[in-house]
C-alpha cells in the first residue's frame, strides 16, 4: 500500500496537559503518504488537540512531533506550505466575500493572486457556489461555508490534509464529490488526516483507522484488521467496544422515561 | 478590496520590518484584510427590517469629533508657559491615561482575538508576523485617535512654540502610542501566564471596568484638584520615583531641546523616552510565541462551577413578579446580567459614574459652604443624578454578545410577551439599581442626617417611575436579542432629554417641599402614577413586539 517508506507524520510519546488535566498521555504515530487516516474517539479525548499540535497552533507539549520532516516545535513555518486544514469550529472572516477570502488564503501560501483567483473560482463553480463567489460569507449557509473551508484547505495543493469534521452540514451529493476527491488525492500519494464522529463515513473512506481514548491510542489498523481482532460488526460497534461503552440501551431507556416525566429515575 | 493609504505609508518602513524577522508582504496582506473587515463591521444579518442603515466606518469619525472636543482642555496647559518639563509631563500624563483606557476598552478584543490563530497560523505564517500585524492594526487606530485628541493642543503649541516643538510632540506621540500598546500587551501576557480561561476573561473585564471608572471620575476631579499656577513656580528637584513615571520621560526632550537644559536628570528622562518604547518592543517580539500559545487558554473551559439550584434569586422572583412566566424571565435576565461580559463592560462604568456624580456636587458644596451647612440643606436632591444609570441599563438590556440565542423567544410558547420585557427590567432593578441605591442611601443618611429618609423614599419612587419612562422610550426590542454593534445608533440622542427629565423630577420634589404636607401628597401621587405606568407602559411595547 505505502508508496514510500518515508513517514510524513512522525509522533513519538506525545503528552500534553492543560493545567492539571492531562489530555494526551503518550501518543505514538507514523503516517505514510497515500493514507487516509480516520482519527476517531469520543468527545474531549484530545483529537483536535493532536491536530492543532501538528499544525503548530498549540505548544508546550512533551515528546517529539515531526510533520514532513520538520520538528513542529522548531518554530519554522515552511512545512505548513504543504498542509491544508479544515478546522472543527468554522472560524472565517465572514465579512469578506468568497473571492476575497480565498485569494487571501492563497496569497498567504505565496500563490499569485490571479492563480489563486482562477483556482478558487473553478472550485467554487464545481461545488455549485459560482453565484455567491462575490457575496459576503456571512450570507452563506452552514454547508456553503463548509465547502468554502474545504476549498481553502486545498487551494495550495497540500501534501497533507487535516480535516476536522469536514462534512457537517454538506448535502449528500456534495459529500459524494468530496469523498471521491479524497480518494483521488490518496491515489496521488497525498495524505489525509480525517477526524469525525460519523462512523459510517470514516469506515468507508479511511484505509487506516486510529482510535484514541483517554489520551491514548487504543486501536490502529485498517477496518478489516480491527474486525479481525475478535471484534465484529460495524465501526460503530468496534468504537463502542473499545471505548468501553455498552450500556447505551439502558441509558436510552432511562432518558426517554425522564422525557415522559416518569418518576423512575432509578432506571429500568 | 480597496487600497489603503496608510498601507502605502507603511511601505516606507518595509526594510525595517524585514530586519525584525517579519514577512512584510504577508503582514501587509493581513492588514489589508483587517482594515477591509473594519469597514464592514456593521452586521449585515437580517436582524430586523427597520430603518437601520449601514454606516460603514462612521463610528470612528464620530468618536474622533468627541476626542477633539475633549482635547481642547490641553490648550491652556500647552501655551501657558515654557516650563516644558512640568507642562508636557502633565499633558502626556493625561494623554497616556486616556489612550490606555481607549486601548483597553476598544482594542482588547483585537489583541486577544483567537480567530486569527486558526485561520492564519495554520498557514505558513510565523506568529511574529501575525502578531506585529495585529499591533500595527491597533496602532493605526490609536494613532488616529491620539492625533484627534491632541489636535487642538498641537495646533496651539505650533502657534505658540513653533515648528521644533511640534516635531518633538509628533515623534513622541508615536513613541508613546507604541509604548502603551506594548505595555498593555505585556500585561495581558502576564495575566495569561498565570490565569486561565474564564478567570482571565473576568480579570480583563474587571480591569476594563475599573480603568473606565477611574478615567471618568479622574477627569471630573482633575480640574478641581489641580492648582496649575502654583506648580509652575516650584523649583524642580528630581526624585527617584519620578524615573518610573513615563509621562515625565516625555517631558524631558522638550526641556532639553527647547530650553537647552542639559541637567543630568533631563538627559536621563530624554533617553528613557526614546529607549524604553524600543526596548519594550524588542522584549515583546521575543515573547510573541509564548503569547500566542497562552492565548489558546482563552478557549479552555476549566470546569469548576458550583452546582447551584435555587438560591436567593428564586425567592426574589417570587416577591417582585406576579406571573410565572415573568418569574422565569426575571431569573433568566438575572443570570444574563450577571454573566454577560460585554453587558457588564458597557453598564458598570456608568454605575460608578452615577454613584460618584452626586457626591461631586456635594463635595463642591462643602468646599464653598463648609460641612455643617449640609444638614438641613436641600443638597440631597443631587441624589437624583443616581438615575443617570437607568437609561444606560435599560438600553443595554436589549443587546447581547450572543444575540442569536434570542430565537428561543419565538420557539417557546410564551403567552405574554410583555413578561419577557417586564421580567428583564425588574431583574435589572433588583440586581443593579436597588442594591446601589440602598448603599447610596446609607451614605447619605450619614451625610445629611436621618430626616432625609422620607426624601430618599420619594427619590426612589421617582426612579421607579423613571424606569418605566426610559423603557418606553428606549427599549423597543426583546431583551438580549440584538448584537451590541448595532447599539448606540441614535439612542444617544434620546439620552439627553431623559437626563433633563431627572432635573424635572428634582424640581417637582423641590416644589413639593415648599408646600405644607406637599411631600406626603407628592409621594402618594407618585405611587399612583407608578401603579399605572408599570401596568400600561409595557403594553405599548407589546405592540412593537407583536409587530415583528
Amino acid at each position: 500500500m505505502e508508496l514510500s517508506n518515508q513517514s510524513v507524520i512522525n509522533i513519538r510519546n506525545l503528552e500534553k496537559s492543560f493545567g492539571n488535566k492531562k489530555v494526551l498521555k503518550g501518543i505514538d504515530l507514523d503516517v505514510y503518504p497515500g493514507q487516509i487516516i480516520g482519527y476517531i474517539g469520543p468527545n474531549g479525548v484530545g483529537k483536535s488537540t493532536t491536530v492543532k499540535i501538528m499544525l503548530g497552533l498549540i505548544g508546550e507539549y512533551t515528546g517529539d512531533v515531526q510533520v514532513l520532516g520538520e520538528d513542529v516545535s522548531s518554530g519554522k513555518v515552511e512545512y505548513k506550505r504543504k498542509i491544508g486544514y479544515v478546522p472543527e469550529t468554522a472560524d472565517i472572516y465572514d465579512n469578506l466575500t468568497g473571492r476575497e477570502y480565498l485569494t487571501f488564503i492563497g496569497e498567504l501560501h505565496n500563490i499569485d493572486y490571479n492563480e489563486a483567483n482562477e483556482k478558487a473560482k473553478s472550485m467554487m463553480k464545481l461545488f455549485g457556489l459560482k453565484n455567491v463567489y462575490d457575496s459576503r460569507i456571512s450570507s452563506y449557509s452552514k454547508g456553503m461555508k463548509q465547502k468554502l473551508l474545504i476549498i481553502s484547505s486545498l487551494i495550495n495543493d497540500p501534501e497533507i490534509l487535516f480535516l476536522d469534521e469536514p462534512l457537517s452540514g454538506i448535502d449528500a451529493n456534495s459529500v459524494m464529490v468530496i469523498k471521491e476527491v479524497l480518494e483521488e488525492l490518496k491515489l496521488q500519494g497525498k495524505t489525509v488526516f480525517y477526524s469525525s464522529h460519523i462512523m459510517e463515513v470514516v469506515e468507508k473512506i479511511s484505509n487506516r483507522i486510529v482510535l484514541i481514548n483517554d489520551g491514548q491510542i487504543v486501536a490502529d489498523g485498517s477496518f478489516e484488521e480491527l474486525k479481525g481482532k475478535s471484534m465484529e460488526g460495524s465501526l460503530e460497534d468496534i468504537f463502542n467496544q473499545l471505548t468501553g461503552f455498552n450500556d447505551h440501551k439502558e441509558i436510552a431507556k432511562e432518558f426517554v422515561s425522564i422525557v415522559q416525566g416518569a418518576n423512575r429515575y432509578g432506571g429500568i | 478590496m480597496e487600497e489603503f493609504r496608510i498601507l502605502k505609508f507603511l511601505d516606507i518602513f518595509d526594510g525595517m520590518f524585514q530586519k525584525f524577522g517579519i514577512d512584510y508582504d504577508t503582514m501587509r496582506k493581513i492588514l489589508k484584510v483587517k482594515l477591509t473587515l473594519d469597514g464592514r463591521r456593521t452586521p449585515t444579518t437580517m436582524l430586523n427590517s427597520s430603518n437601520k442603515k449601514k454606516k460603514d466606518g462612521n463610528n470612528l469619525i464620530k468618536s474622533l469629533g468627541l476626542y477633539i472636543l475633549l482635547g481642547i482642555v490641553f490648550i491652556p496647559f500647552i501655551v501657558l508657559g515654557e516650563s516644558y518639563l512640568f507642562q508636557m509631563s502633565f499633558v502626556f500624563g493625561v494623554i497616556m491615561f486616556m489612550m490606555t483606557i481607549t486601548l483597553v476598552s476598544d482594542f482588547s478584543t483585537v489583541l486577544l482575538d483567537l480567530k486569527d490563530k486558526d485561520i492564519i497560523l495554520s498557514r505558513p505564517i510565523n506568529s511574529k508576523t501575525l502578531n506585529i500585524a495585529k499591533m500595527i492594526h491597533i496602532t493605526i487606530y490609536m494613532f488616529y485617535i491620539t492625533i484627534a485628541f491632541i489636535g487642538p493642543g498641537f495646533i496651539a503649541g505650533f502657534i505658540k512654540h513653533g515648528l521644533l516643538f511640534s516635531m518633538i510632540f509628533f515623534i513622541e506621540i508615536i513613541l508613546m502610542d507604541l509604548l502603551i500598546i506594548v505595555l498593555t500587551a505585556l500585561l495581558y501576557l502576564l495575566i495569561l501566564k498565570f490565569f486561565d480561561g474564564e478567570k482571565l476573561k473576568d480579570i480583563i473585564n474587571y480591569f476594563q471596568i475599573i480603568l473606565t471608572i477611574t478615567i471618568t471620575v479622574g477627569y471630573q476631579l482633575l480640574g478641581r484638584l489641580f492648582s496649575f499656577d502654583e506648580l509652575l513656580n516650584i523649583e524642580f528637584t528630581p526624585k527617584p520615583w519620578q524615573y518610573i513615571l513615563p509621562p515625565i520621560w516625555f517631558g524631558g526632550p522638550f526641556e532639553l531641546i527647547l530650553n537647552g537644559n542639559v541637567s543630568n536628570y533631563i538627559l536621563m528622562f530624554t533617553a528613557l523616552a526614546v529607549v524604553m518604547p524600543i526596548i519594550a518592543i524588542i522584549i515583546y517580539t521575543k515573547l510573541i510565541p509564548i503569547f500566542e500559545y497562552n492565548l489558546q487558554k482563552l478557549n479552555d473551559t476549566s470546569g469548576h462551577s458550583k452546582p447551584r439550584n435555587k438560591g436567593l434569586n428564586f425567592y426574589l422572583a417570587k416577591i417582585v413578579c406576579r406571573s410565572k412566566e415573568e418569574r422565569t424571565f426575571f431569573r433568566f435576565a438575572t443570570n444574563m446580567i450577571k454573566k454577560e461580559r460585554v453587558f457588564k463592560l458597557r453598564v458598570y462604568p456608568s454605575l460608578g459614574f452615577s454613584m460618584i456624580f452626586p457626591f461631586i456636587f456635594i463635595l463642591t458644596a462643602i468646599g464653598s459652604e463648609g460641612l455643617g451647612w449640609l444638614k438641613g440643606s436641600k443638597m440631597f436632591l443631587s441624589l437624583y443624578f443616581v438615575g443617570i444609570m437607568v437609561p444606560n441599563i435599560i438600553m443595554n438590556l436589549g443587546y447581547s454578545g450572543n444575540y442569536k440565542g434570542a430565537w428561543i423567544y419565538k420557539i417557546a410558547p410564551v403567552v405574554d410577551l410583555l413578561s419577557i420585557i417586564k421580567g428583564a427590567v425588574k431583574a435589572s432593578l433588583v440586581n443593579i439599581i436597588l442594591p446601589l441605591y440602598v448603599l447610596i442611601s446609607i451614605v447619605s443618611m450619614f451625610v445629611f442626617g436621618g430626616e432625609v429618609f422620607i426624601h430618599l423614599i420619594i427619590i426612589f419612587i421617582s426612579i421607579l417611575l423613571y424606569i418605566t419612562i426610559c423603557s418606553k422610550i428606549l427599549n423597543d426590542t426583546l431583551p438580549f436579542s440584538e448584537p451590541f454593534e448595532t447599539a448606540n445608533h441614535g439612542s444617544g440622542l434620546a439620552m439627553i432629554p431623559l437626563m433633563l427629565l431627572l432635573g424635572l423630577f428634582a424640581l417637582a420634589h423641590f416644589i413639593a417641599m415648599t408646600i405644607p404636607y406637599g411631600i406626603l401628597i407628592y409621594m402618594v401621587v407618585l405611587i399612583i402614577i407608578n401603579l399605572f405606568t408599570w401596568k400600561k407602559v409595557f403594553e405599548v411595547n407589546k405592540k412593537l413586539v407583536n409587530n415583528r
